[in-house]
């Protein structure tokens, strides 16, 4: 606290962070030296994986880089793609379930618990863990210390329920949620900013696990919405999991139906369809192949880019379809847009780019990183909201109706679809009978007619109304959406001059006693160990990194060069003397250095049976 | 009605937010959406200019430039701007701004004077026919075709009839005046051609191309 007053009365305004939370990477941004820019330590990318890998032996989980190596060792012990339940209930996520290798339950509230080695975890604990290690990340690019606002991203796509989740998430880490913003938003302010004075644009976000499209009018740093539209249930996992339902067919006979269910064998093929999907963005055909020593299994198979394209076109359709609705919503056609921004690692595939130019009739935007630019997008934000300048406006939309219930089933709407955030309205009801002294409320999100078909957001219930006649007492239910696009609904009687005020407690989100509760359950948080949590994570995970990289490490040397094996050897040695260290920024160095070295390795690991399989084949035709 | 600035009391053109010394003003009760915007009441608007205040009046209000305001000032920003956002859906919407300044006449209501003409109750039905006959079809089919057609036609409809209502509006009659219930059942007519032009939309969206 001291250091934000501190920086009022220098008049220097506070940094405020801008995080895309995503469901494969996660990416922390902010505004330095008059732009926004994605927050880099040294030797590293900034792209945080999604992911977090709990050892067997009930040691800490671990965050970041690492996961994605000891996701092929030990692929059940890795969670994945956590966004996909973010306030989501089990019904709504059957499909995704496979990208999470432990027994899934719903609690009392309705969300989603995973059974990891005897605790449980709800996605905004898992996203916790990965917030604060986004966060230890930009703490170690920064000299100063960088407080703990953020702006955090969303897909525009995400309902009441999901955006809770997600501020939830931020708060169990710790950090203090200055703003959610819609992700094609933020892409489309560091784009305006970056290239564009005024005019309509539309963002196309093809992420790991959704879909969003915006229309946007800029004019002279005003940044409106116009339209916003998508699907949370779209995303380059498909993708993977169309390729992935390919080699499942062929193997099926081979392995059986038992094999085919273990998750050891989904994990590997997820994998190898994600690597043989990004081999296709840049050549014309791509191996796939699978090799699981322990049940030996070698798989191999080409696959032509068109073969991928052919799977890939009813999801890429349904894309297209959202667009039309997005154009349709905003009163356009596809050639009243000026510019089409390309956001999310799916818009690679170069059928997705095909068939947006085609869509717009005119060749996406490629120069800003589409997986950096929603979090230089946030950090835009952040930069506004912390003051930092007023020449930039961002007026964004409700992407979903909000509405009640009716006695019949249906849906009442009272907020539509893009009307601009913050909005308020307020909707009249009485009683159906005589002396009837409550009013039960649902309240709804989505578009669909009938309350069952869309998500219910929370039940409340009117009482104390005066005995009167049916139809004589007037109930107002005000719903007010803030700039975050969040809900917050209250009810009063007003025909006798007595009010009543209720708010609704969102189904999946947490009371600020919850939050409390579990910060304080949690030791993670002791601000006084944390250098000696650090040291001790740090600890076990070069340990980790130590026994996994020699474990294999014999067989895979007649491939490696000898600078290779030095590199490594001398790596691992600082390792084991690191054993006895206490000093995390020492720790850090070691465990970064083993693994830049071991990087080698584990490509020879992988790739060893491959390779063998393909022996006599040039380096051109792999 | 002129209203005074809290702050500087210069005179109020927005009734949300002084323009002159950037005061957000506290509104007992919702401001007109005309005078939230700083207009005055009339079924003419130029779109452009209309979204040209929106923007100059959120540079002043909007939430995002209060970060670092007390927490009361926040929630008038977030509660004006509200106010702000549901005047401009209105006055943007032609429909929605005449609706608006029936009610406010004294007119009557959209559930009064419903009853339609015979005749054109039977066009009506017919592009209902024409609508299914498309979506049943599908895209590229001939019925899809006519259906396209039949859009151009609503569009010219509806912009025959909504000239009727703005020159029926303007300049704005007495309050209570009986042109408000013929204006009504024209902008019930809308309606029915709004309905259609929506399907008709809704069909282009999912169609496969």
């Amino acid at each position: 606290m001291a250091f934000i007053e501190l920086n009022v009365l220098n008049n220097e305004p506070s940094p405020i962070l801008g995080i895309d939370l995503g469901t494969t990477n996660s990416l922390v941004a902010m505004w330095k030296d008059g732009r926004p820019q994605i927050l880099k330590p040294e030797g590293h990318d900034g792209h945080i994986p999604s992911a977090i890998y709990f050892p067997e032996n009930a040691e800490q989980p671990i965050v970041g880089q690492a996961v994605r190596e000891r996701a092929l060792v030990d692929p059940t012990g890795t969670v994945f793609s956590i966004k996909r339940f973010m306030g989501r209930g089990l019904k709504d996520v059957a499909e995704e379930l496979s990208s999470v290798q432990f027994p899934a339950s719903e609690n009392e509230n309705g969300q989603i618990e995973f059974d990891i080695r005897g605790r449980m975890y709800t996605p905004q604990e898992l996203s916790a863990l990965i917030l604060m290690r986004v966060h230890d990340i930009a703490c170690k690019t920064q000299l100063a210390g960088l407080g703990r606002r953020i702006v955090i991203t969303v897909p525009a796509y995400f309902d009441d329920a999901q955006r809770q989740a997600t501020r939830d998430a931020a708060r169990l880490a710790g950090l203090e949620v200055e703003r959610i913003i819609n992700e094609p938003t933020a892409a489309s302010l560091a784009f305006g900013l970056d290239q564009m004075k005024s005019g309509t644009i539309a963002v196309y976000d093809l992420g790991g696990g959704t879909f969003d499209v915006s229309i946007l009018a800029i004019d002279d740093g005003v940044f409106r919405v116009l339209a916003t539209t998508g699907d949370t249930h779209l995303g380059g996992d498909d993708f993977d999991r169309a390729l992935a339902k390919l080699a499942h067919d062929d193997l099926i006979d081979q392995v059986g139906e038992e094999t085919a269910q273990d998750s050891a064998f989904q994990q590997a093929l997820r994998l190898s369809a994600e690597r043989t999907k990004i081999g296709l963005s840049g050549h014309l055909e791509a191996e796939y192949r699978i090799v699981i020593p322990e049940s030996s299994i070698r798989y191999h198979r080409e696959i032509k880019r068109s073969e991928f394209e052919e799977l890939s076109k009813p999801l890429i359709e349904r894309t297209l379809v959202s667009c039309r609705q997005a154009l349709s919503d905003a009163g356009l056609e596809a050639t009243d847009i000026d510019e089409v921004v390309l956001v999310g690692g799916s818009t690679r595939i170069p059928a997705v780019r095909e068939a947006v130019e085609q869509f717009f009739g005119r060749k996406p935007h490629t120069e800003l990183n589409p997986d950096e630019v929603v979090a230089l997008g946030a950090a835009v934000q952040g930069h506004i909201l912390s003051g930092g300048t007023r020449d930039i406006l961002l007026m964004d939309v409700v992407s979903l109706s909000l509405g009640l219930e009716t006695v019949g089933g249906g849906v009442d709407k009272v907020i539509v679809r893009n009307s601009p955030i913050p909005c308020q309205a307020t909707e009249t009801y009485t009683t159906n009978v005589d002396n009837q002294t409550g009013i039960k409320f649902t309240v709804i999100q989505g578009e669909r007619e009938l309350a069952g078909d869309c998500r219910t957001l929370g039940n409340f219930e009117l009482k104390g109304i005066p005995p009167m006649p049916a139809g004589l007492p007037r109930v107002a239910v005000r719903f007010q959406v803030d700039a975050n696009g969040m809900l917050s609904v209250t009810a009063k009687e007003q025909s006798t001059g007595q009010t009543a005020r209720i708010e609704v407690k969102p189904m999946h989100g947490l009371t600020d006693e919850e939050v409390e509760s579990m910060l304080k359950a949690s030791y993670d948080f002791a601000q006084d160990d944390f250098d000696n949590r650090r040291a001790a994570d740090l600890r076990v995970d070069i340990a980790r990194m130590c026994r996994a990289s020699r474990a294999h490490y014999e067989e895979a040397k007649p491939a490696l060069d000898r600078e290779t094996i030095e590199d490594i050897d001398e790596a691992l040695k600082a390792g084991d003397e690191a054993a006895s260290s206490n000093l995390p920024d020492e720790l850090q160095k070691v465990r970064d250095e083993i693994e830049r070295a071991t990087l080698p390795l584990a490509a020879v690991l992988m790739d060893a049976v491959a390779k063998s399989a393909m022996a006599g084949k040039t380096l051109d035709e792999l | 009605m002129t209203m005074i600035c809290s702050g500087c009391e210069s005179e109020l053109a927005s009734h949300l937010v002084c323009e002159s010394c950037g005061a957000l003003q506290v509104c007992e009760e919702s401001p007109t959406p005309f005078a939230s915007m700083g207009l005055e009441p009339s079924q003419a608007m130029d779109s452009g200019a209309l979204k040209k205040r929106l923007v100059k009046l959120s540079r002043a209000m909007h939430p995002d430039f209060f970060g670092n305001s007390d927490a009361a000032t926040q929630q008038l920003a977030i509660d004006n701007t509200a106010e702000l956002n549901a005047a401009f859906e209105i006055l943007a919407s032609d429909m929605a701004r005449a609706d608006w300044l029936v009610r406010s006449l004294g007119g009557p209501d959209e559930n009064s004077e419903r009853q339609m003409p015979q005749s054109f109750l039977i066009e009506v039905m017919e592009w209902n026919e024409l609508l299914e006959e498309a979506r049943d079809s599908g895209s590229g089919s001939p019925e899809y075709e006519s259906a396209q057609k039949l859009g151009v036609t609503l569009q010219a409809e509806r912009a025959a009839i909504m000239q009727g209502i703005d020159a029926a509006l303007t300049p704005l009659p007495e309050a209570g005046s009986p042109t408000l219930t013929d204006v009504r059942k024209q902008m019930n007519a809308v309606r029915y051609v709004d309905r259609a032009l929506e399907q008709l939309a809704e069909l282009a969206v999912q169609a496969n191309h």
